[in-house]
C-alpha cells in the first residue's frame, strides 16, 4: 500500500536532509577522516594488528556504524521535533495519512540518512586504507537494519522530547557511550573478563561486530546473533514508535 | 442528503483539565456557508481540531459527509481543506514545493497538482513568490498562502479558522469574494470568526458558541428576529391620544417627542405606521430603522458583549 500520500511524505523526509547536506552528510565524513588520520595513522602504528588487520582498518566498520547510528537517530528525532515545535506537524496530521504511515516516513528518512552516512565512511575507508569489502550484500543489509532501528529510536525520542536538549541528551549520555563501549576502537577480547561480560549486554556491540564481520570477515561474536539483535532492535523500536505516534501521545491534544 | 458535518454530543477536556467543549450538537448541510461565531476561548478552534483530526475526542462523535472522523479518518480528511488559525509552515521548502507536497499528501496526481498550484498561487497573488520560503512572506501573504494551500486538493468542505484575523481591508474583501465564489461552486464552507459583521454578511447560517456550548443556531435573520430588537424610532410633532389609539396592536412607547416601536421587519411596517400617525394630523419628522445585530443576540443570550 504505497499510496501517493505516503510516497510524498517519504520524499519530503529525504529532500529535507539532502538539501541540508552540509549539516547531515559532510560532518560525519570529516570526523571519519579525522579518526582515520589521528587514531589510525598516528596511534595505530603503536597498537599493531588486530585479528590480522591493521588498527586503521579495524576501526573503519565501527566508525561506519557509529556514523550510521547517530545520523539515523538525529534525522528522525530532529525532523519530528522541529515539526512539533514549529507546529507544522499539523499540516501532516490533518492529511489522510495514518499514524503508521507518518511514523514509517520519519523512520525511512532516518534510515536513509544513516545508511548513506555509513556507506560514505566505508567509501572513505576504501580510499584511505587497504580494506576490501568481504560480504557486500551483508554490509548493505546490516547498515540498513541498524539505521532503520535508530531511525525508529529517533522517532520515539522525537515523540517524547519537550526541548531540543532532550534529543542531544540521549546522544551524549546514551548513544555515544554505548557506541564507544560497543568496541569500535578495540576487540572486547582485549578487555578484562568483567568488562567483556558487561559489553555483551550492549546491543551496539553486536551491531558493530555484525558490520565488522561483513566488511573485514572477522568478529568477536557470531554474525548471526549480531544480525538478529539488529533486527530485534528495529522491530521493537518501530512498533513502540508507531504505536505511540498513532495514539497521538504528545502529538495530538 | 448526508450533512457535510454532523457533530453529536461532543465533549472535550484537554490534558490540563480545561473543558473546552461541553456537549456540542451541530449539523452543517452540504453547500452551506456556515459561520461559527464566538468570543476568544469559546471553543471554535477546538471544534475544528476535532473535525480535522488534530484534537482527540473525549466523548461524542463527528462525521464528515457521513464518514466518522476517527474510524474512517482517511475518507473524512480527504474531503476537508483546512486553513488553520495559526500561521505555521514547513520552513524547509518554497511555496511551490509546499503546494506540491500538500497535493501529494492528499493523493492528487502530479499533473493536476501542478495545475492547481499554479492557478491558486496566481489567484492569491503569490506567483512571484513561488520560489521563496514562507518565512520571507509578510503576514498577509502568509495568510493568503495558508488559504491557497488548503484548496490545492479541491476539498468539498473548506474550513477557515479566522481567515480574516489581522488582515487589511482590501485582503478581507478579496477573501470574502473568494469564499463566496467557492460556495457558489458548491463547496461547503465553515468559517470561524469573532467579527460579527463578517458572519452577518457572509453566512447563511451561524452557530454562536460560548464557553464550550452552542447557545444559538440559525440564519442571522432568524437569530436577530428572535430577540425582538428590531424597530422604528420616529420623531413626532403633535402627538395626541388619537395618534396613540391609531397604533393599537403595536408595541410602542412615546417619550420626549420620540416614538419607539418594536417591530419585526421594520421596513415593511414603515409605510403603515407613518400613514396611521399622519392620519391624526401629527407630523412625522425623522425616522430611523433599528436593526438587531448578532452582537445583540450574543448580549441577549449571555449578558456580555462578545469582545469583553
Ligand atoms: N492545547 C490546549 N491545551 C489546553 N487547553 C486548551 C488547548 N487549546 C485550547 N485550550 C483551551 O480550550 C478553550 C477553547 O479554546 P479554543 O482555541 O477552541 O477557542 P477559540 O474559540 O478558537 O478562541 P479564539 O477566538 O481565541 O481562537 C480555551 O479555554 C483554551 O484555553
Ligand atoms: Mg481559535
Amino acid at each position: 500500500m504505497i499510496s501517493t500520500g505516503f510516497y510524498t511524505f517519504v520524499t519530503r523526509e529525504l529532500k529535507r536532509f539532502l538539501s541540508l547536506y552540509n549539516q547531515t552528510l559532510v560532518p560525519g565524513l570529516l570526523t571519519t577522516v579525522l579518526y582515520i588520520v589521528v587514531f589510525g595513522k598516528s596511534l595505530g602504528s603503536r597498537i599493531g594488528d588486530i585479528k590480522g588487520h591493521s588498527y586503521m582498518e579495524f576501526i573503519i566498520p565501527g566508525l561506519a556504524m557509529m556514523n550510521a547510528i547517530t545520523n539515523a537517530y538525529s534525522n528522525s528525532a530532529s525532523s519530528l521535533f522541529q515539526a512539533k515545535i514549529m507546529q507544522f506537524l499539523d499540516d501532516i496530521l490533518i492529511t489522510p495519512l495514518s499514524g503508521l504511515e507518518i511514523s514509517l516516513g520519519y523512520i525511512i528518512g532516518g534510515a536513509a540518512r544513516g545508511f548513506i552516512n555509513g556507506i560514505l565512511v566505508l567509501v572513505m575507508g576504501l580510499l584511505l586504507t587497504d580494506i576490501s569489502l568481504s560480504h557486500p550484500f551483508l554490509i548493505v543489509v546490516e547498515l540498513l537494519v541498524v539505521s532503520w532501528a535508530f531511525g525508529a529510536v529517533g522517532l520515539l525520542v522525537g515523540i517524547f522530547a519537550k526541548t531540543f536538549d532532550n534529543i542531544q541528551l540521549l546522544v551524549n549520555f546514551f548513544l555515544t557511550p554505548l557506541v564507544f563501549l560497543g568496541g569500535i576502537f578495540y576487540s572486547i577480547d582485549m578487555l578484562p573478563p568483567l568488562w567483556r561480560n558487561i559489553s555483551l549486554f550492549n546491543p551496539l556491540y553486536y551491531m558493530i561486530n555484525g558490520l565488522r564481520y561483513a566488511v573485514l570477515d572477522i568478529a568477536d561474536t557470531s554474525p548471526v546473533v549480531s544480525f538478529l539483535v539488529s533486527v530485534a532492535a528495529a522491530v521493537i523500536f518501530t512498533l513502540a514508535g508507531a504505536i505511540l505516534f498513532s495514539r497521538g501521545y504528545r502529538i495530538k491534544e | 442528503m448526508t450533512p457535510a458535518v454532523e457533530i453529536k454530543g461532543l465533549y472535550k477536556r484537554y490534558a490540563g483539565g480545561v473543558e473546552a467543549l461541553k456537549g456540542i450538537d451541530l449539523v452543517v448541510g452540504q453547500g452551506e456557508f456556515f459561520g461559527l461565531l464566538g468570543p476568544n476561548g469559546a471553543g471554535k478552534t477546538t471544534t475544528i481540531g476535532v473535525t480535522t483530526g488534530l484534537v482527540r475526542i473525549t466523548e461524542g462523535s463527528v462525521r464528515v459527509m457521513g464518514y466518522d472522523v476517527v474510524s474512517q479518518f482517511r475518507q473524512a480528511r480527504q474531503l476537508i481543506g483546512l486553513a488553520a488559525q495559526e500561521l505555521n509552515f514547513d520552513w524547509f521548502f518554497s511555496l511551490w514545493d509546499l503546494m506540491i507536497l500538500q497535493a501529494g499528501y492528499y493523493g492528487v496526481p502530479a499533473k493536476i497538482a501542478r495545475k492547481n498550484a499554479e492557478r491558486l498561487l496566481e489567484e492569491f497573488g503569490l506567483s512571484a513568490k513561488r520560489d521563496v520560503k514562507v518565512r520571507a512572506l509578510s503576514g498577509g501573504m502568509k495568510r493568503r498562502f495558508q488559504i491557497a494551500r488548503s484548496l490545492v486538493h479541491e476539498p468539498q468542505l473548506v474550513i477557515m479558522d479566522e481567515p480574516t484575523a489581522g488582515v487589511d481591508v482590501e485582503l478581507r474583501h478579496m477573501l470574502w469574494d473568494y469564499l463566496r465564489r467557492l460556495n457558489k461552486e458548491g463547496r461547503t464552507i465553515i468559517l470561524t470568526t469573532h467579527y460579527i459583521e463578517e458572519a452577518e454578511l457572509l453566512c447563511e447560517r451561524v452557530a454562536i458558541i460560548d464557553n464550550g456550548r452552542i447557545i444559538a443556531d440559525g440564519s442571522p435573520a432568524q437569530l436577530m428576529a428572535g430577540i425582538k430588537r428590531d424597530g422604528l424610532s420616529i420623531t413626532v410633532e403633535g402627538w395626541s391620544d388619537q395618534a396613540a389609539a391609531g397604533l393599537d396592536g403595536y408595541d410602542y412607547t412615546f417619550k420626549d417627542g420620540r416614538l419607539q416601536i418594536k417591530v419585526v421587519q421594520p421596513e415593511r411596517r414603515l409605510a403603515d405606521i407613518v400613514t396611521r400617525i399622519a392620519g391624526t394630523g401629527a407630523v412625522v419628522h425623522d425616522v430611523t430603522i433599528d436593526h438587531a445585530s448578532l452582537e445583540d443576540v450574543f448580549i441577549e443570550l449571555t449578558g456580555r458583549r462578545m469582545d469583553d
